[in-house]
């Protein structure tokens, strides 16, 4: 395949060159999935490939592990480990829900490079909430990609939370193709030192009275960039969809950077369709206002940023997804405060 | 207009023509040759030959552009547009020296009796070049100067040379190229400082030949605290082939200037709209860009505003309506260079009857621009199932201090809006109009009032039959 062009939103900013491992298609490592002691996760995972994306089609040439995650009933909450180790290492992790589940997945490790993907598909009348967290080491590189399949009247939430790696690069696909689908989606980036942070994320309304709402969320420090790009589209006839999509980004040094590009393309009238984009600095105001309370400006500026980050998850419902990734970020930001 | 050509364009009020007379027309097609023809029966210095001829082979060279509407934009048969056309030995300043013809036609667009009740000044350009110009003797008397383009570079050439082709060079874009290559007519207007242009001034453009392509360059520098308001309208025939209008306008508003320039576009939808505007700011000064796109088949049209000087500040108040075989691909573009600088951007749009309306805009704060503001709103009314409507912002944001907002939103006519207005007595359609009119309410109040009344009658004829 040739390079994408860098026209397009999706590689403007990180372009493919330089989220590759390397040129060519090496053959990766395996990434190792772990699971809670009473689930099991069956070896190999269906063949899910978008022709036309560089990047899904090189994870499926690159090799690694695979894996499929079947929920059925009510199998409340369950962790994945993903362990990332070596030079290049790759898995993919589809997740098959027949039934009502919350599954977190979090990536660690210190290999060179990552590739993930991960698919899944949520039946008519099910429900899902998966939250993905990025806490590769400081020095590693990621691509990521995700294709979702929300079935008539299921329900998917959709959280990440990224606080690791030093350049990633996630593509997130949603499609609610059943009627009465919904799908809540919240996104955090804690951008520190140089780290480059690109989230893609699609989402496609094929059917009517569909629901869906995105929230990204960005503060970035040091010399850090975020790059948000959002494609919301409504298919001809999916009347009555609702969907809302908010871009909000917090700037904390001089030398930071964000990027947001929310696009809507609307095929259907009978739709409510909104996005909306918001860049400022901290509010000297409210760090004043802790400070008076005597906390130092340090702690000040931490408290808002953790509050402006989690404020994101405050559009999902699933208490056990908005629980672990609330504290994970509480413990991201008093280790980073610490330092 | 022929049956074929109704069938294109739909029913469009300007869609006459008259005879074509031109004393001189170019063969059809592109070449270095014909480029260099048309400089020299301009008789145009050598360095303005030389612009032409690196544009021509840079637009040879340059790709089309991938976005907006590839597939109409890969159709253009450039060897099957006429790239100049003299309809009249010289701009004339008394419309009594202008062939009956085309005085009808400036009659009937309304330019005329415009003029005699409040322009400061006017261009009219017929096909390749300007016809008729006046200036109003007080505004004359003050130094402003307010030419068609071609009388600019042939009586202010160190002023043209200075200027042309910095805020647009010719390597900008494909298009841009193309303009700077065959450039004809257009508006020169130059406000000295202190000077304050209280009537507007107008440059009307109608394209009347067939298989016509229109390159008008218009340049506008307000020197330091001047200020100015230009005005510019377009329509032409309706003919069954495509022709191309692709015009470049650069605006330089000095330390303290304020510009504010004003379009409405009601080209017949057989014409591609593929023009590149953008302004220089300088400090404490203001630009607006205030623009209206309800006709052509393919309009791709983005205002760019560069805020290069501290305290400056941007407007954009954008209007498009797209109904059948029409995309309208509009936006605007605001680049913060630098401090303290403010800008707000306004796009409304309507899709009726499988119309395309798209928002394509760009906001840039660069890292030495502290303490920007910008606020950008863009709605969208779609009226039917087969429309689409479309939004790709994109906020680039290089400095902390920056405060910015967006928002957009795609809906359809509210029934409870309908339902309110038709229990006070209107009709469907009347409702209808007088919300289409309400939406686009930010863009008319910034017109003048006799504009404002001709852009609302021209949204309800738009409008008419949106219901039932």
């Amino acid at each position: 395949m040739s390079h994408p062009p860098r026209a397009k939103h999706l590689w403007r900013y990180t372009p493919w060159p330089r989220i590759r491992p390397q040129e060519g298609v090496p053959t990766a490592d395996k990434i190792v999935f772990t699971v809670n002691e009473n689930i099991d996760l069956e070896s190999g995972a269906p063949r899910v490939v978008l022709e036309s994306d560089i990047a899904r089609v090189f994870l499926s040439e690159i090799g690694g592990s695979s894996h499929t995650l079947h929920i059925d009933g009510d199998v409340g909450l369950v962790h994945i480990q993903a362990r990332a180790s070596g030079h290049v290492v790759a898995g993919h992790l589809h997740i098959e829900c027949k039934g009502k589940s919350t599954v977190i997945l979090h990536l660690t490790g210190e290999a060179d490079w990552s590739g993930l993907y991960v698919s899944g598909e949520v039946s008519d009348n099910c429900k899902l909430a998966y939250g993905f967290v990025n806490e590769l080491s400081n020095d590693c590189k990621l691509l990521h990609c995700e294709d979702w399949l929300v079935g008539r009247d299921a329900t998917m939430e959709i959280a990440a939370l990224s606080v690791g790696g030093f350049r990633s690069k996630s593509d997130i696909r949603t499609t609610l193709s059943g009627g009465g689908s919904t799908l809540k989606q919240a996104i955090t980036v804690h951008g520190l030192g140089a780290r480059h942070i690109d989230n893609h994320i699609e989402i496609d309304h094929k059917v009517a009275n569909c629901f869906s709402k995105l929230v990204i969320n960005s503060a970035c420090a040091g010399s850090s960039r975020s790059i948000a790009t959002g494609l919301l589209k409504v298919a001809k006839g999916a009347n009555g969809t609702d969907a809302g999509q908010v871009f909000r980004n917090l700037l904390l040094s001089d030398k930071a950077r964000a990027d947001s590009i929310p696009e809507l393309e609307v095929l259907a009238d009978e739709v409510k369709a909104a996005h909306g984009a918001a860049s400022a600095p901290v509010n000297p105001e409210q760090v004043h206002y802790l400070m008076s309370r005597g906390i130092s400006p340090q702690h000040a500026e931490a408290l808002i940023v953790e509050g402006f980050l989690i404020d994101a998850f405050s559009c999902l419902d699933d208490l056990d997804l908005k629980n672990v990734l609330a504290t994970r970020m509480t413990v991201h930001l008093e280790c980073e405060l610490m330092r | 207009m022929s049956d074929e050509a109704r069938d294109i364009v739909g029913d469009y009020r300007y869609g006459f023509h008259d005879e074509d007379k031109s004393i001189i027309r170019f063969d059809n097609g592109l070449s270095e040759q014909i480029v260099r023809d048309i400089s020299a029966i301009k008789n145009e210095p050598e360095w303005m030959t030389d612009i032409r001829v690196k544009a021509y082979h840079h637009f040879v060279e340059r790709e089309m552009p991938k976005w907006g509407n590839p597939e109409i934009l890969n159709d253009i048969d450039f060897e099957a547009i006429t790239y100049f056309l003299r309809s009249t030995d010289a701009t004339e300043d008394d419309w009594k020296d202008v062939p009956e013809d085309i005085q009808n036609t400036f009659d009937k667009v309304g330019l005329r009796e415009a003029e005699n009740t409040w322009l400061g000044g006017i261009t009219a350009q017929y096909d390749s070049e300007a016809v008729y110009h006046s200036i109003r003797e007080d505004l004359e008397s003050q130094g402003v100067i307010f030419l068609d383009m071609d009388s600019g570079l042939r009586e202010h050439p160190e002023l043209v040379k200075k200027y042309f082709g910095k805020v647009v060079p010719h390597s900008d874009n494909k298009f841009a190229a193309l303009n700077t290559a065959v450039w004809s007519g257009g508006s020169f207007l130059y406000i000295p400082k202190g000077v304050h242009v209280e009537m507007p001034v107008q440059a009307y453009f109608r394209i009347n030949a067939e298989n016509m392509g229109q390159f008008e360059r218009t340049l506008i520098l307000a020197d330091e605290g001047s200020s100015v308001h230009y005005i510019e309208g377009c329509t032409a025939p309706s003919y069954a082939s495509t022709a191309l209008h692709s015009a470049v306008v650069e605006l330089i508003a000095m330390d303290g200037a304020k510009i504010r320039y004003s379009t409405i576009q009601n080209w017949s939808n057989n014409v591609l709209n593929l023009v590149t505007k953008r302004a220089h700011a300088m400090k404490n000064s203001t630009v607006e860009w205030i623009d209206s796109n309800i006709g052509s088949g393919l309009t791709m049209k983005y205002p760019a505003i560069l805020l290069k000087g501290e305290g400056s500040h941007a407007e954009v108040v954008s209007v498009a309506y797209a109904g059948e075989n029409q995309h309208q691909d509009t936006g605007a573009k605001v680049h913060h260079l630098a401090a303290n600088t403010t800008s707000n951007i306004v796009s409304k749009s309507i899709s009726k009857d499988g119309g395309r309306s798209t928002y394509r805009g760009l906001l840039q704060v660069t890292p030495k621009a502290h303490n920007c503001r910008s606020k950008i709103v863009c709605d969208a009314l779609m009226l039917d199932q087969d429309s689409r409507s479309d939004t790709y912002p994109t906020m680039e944001i290089g400095n902390s201090s920056a405060d910015l907002e967006h928002e957009a939103s795609v809906s359809k006519v509210s029934g409870d809006q309908l339902f309110y207005l038709m229990s006070r007595g209107f009709n469907e359609q009347e409702a209808m109009g007088l919300i289409v009119n309400g939406f686009f309410d930010p863009f008319t109040r910034e017109l003048p009032s006799d504009y404002a009344v001709e852009m609302n009658k021209l949204l309800n004829i738009k409008m008419e039959g949106s219901i039932g």
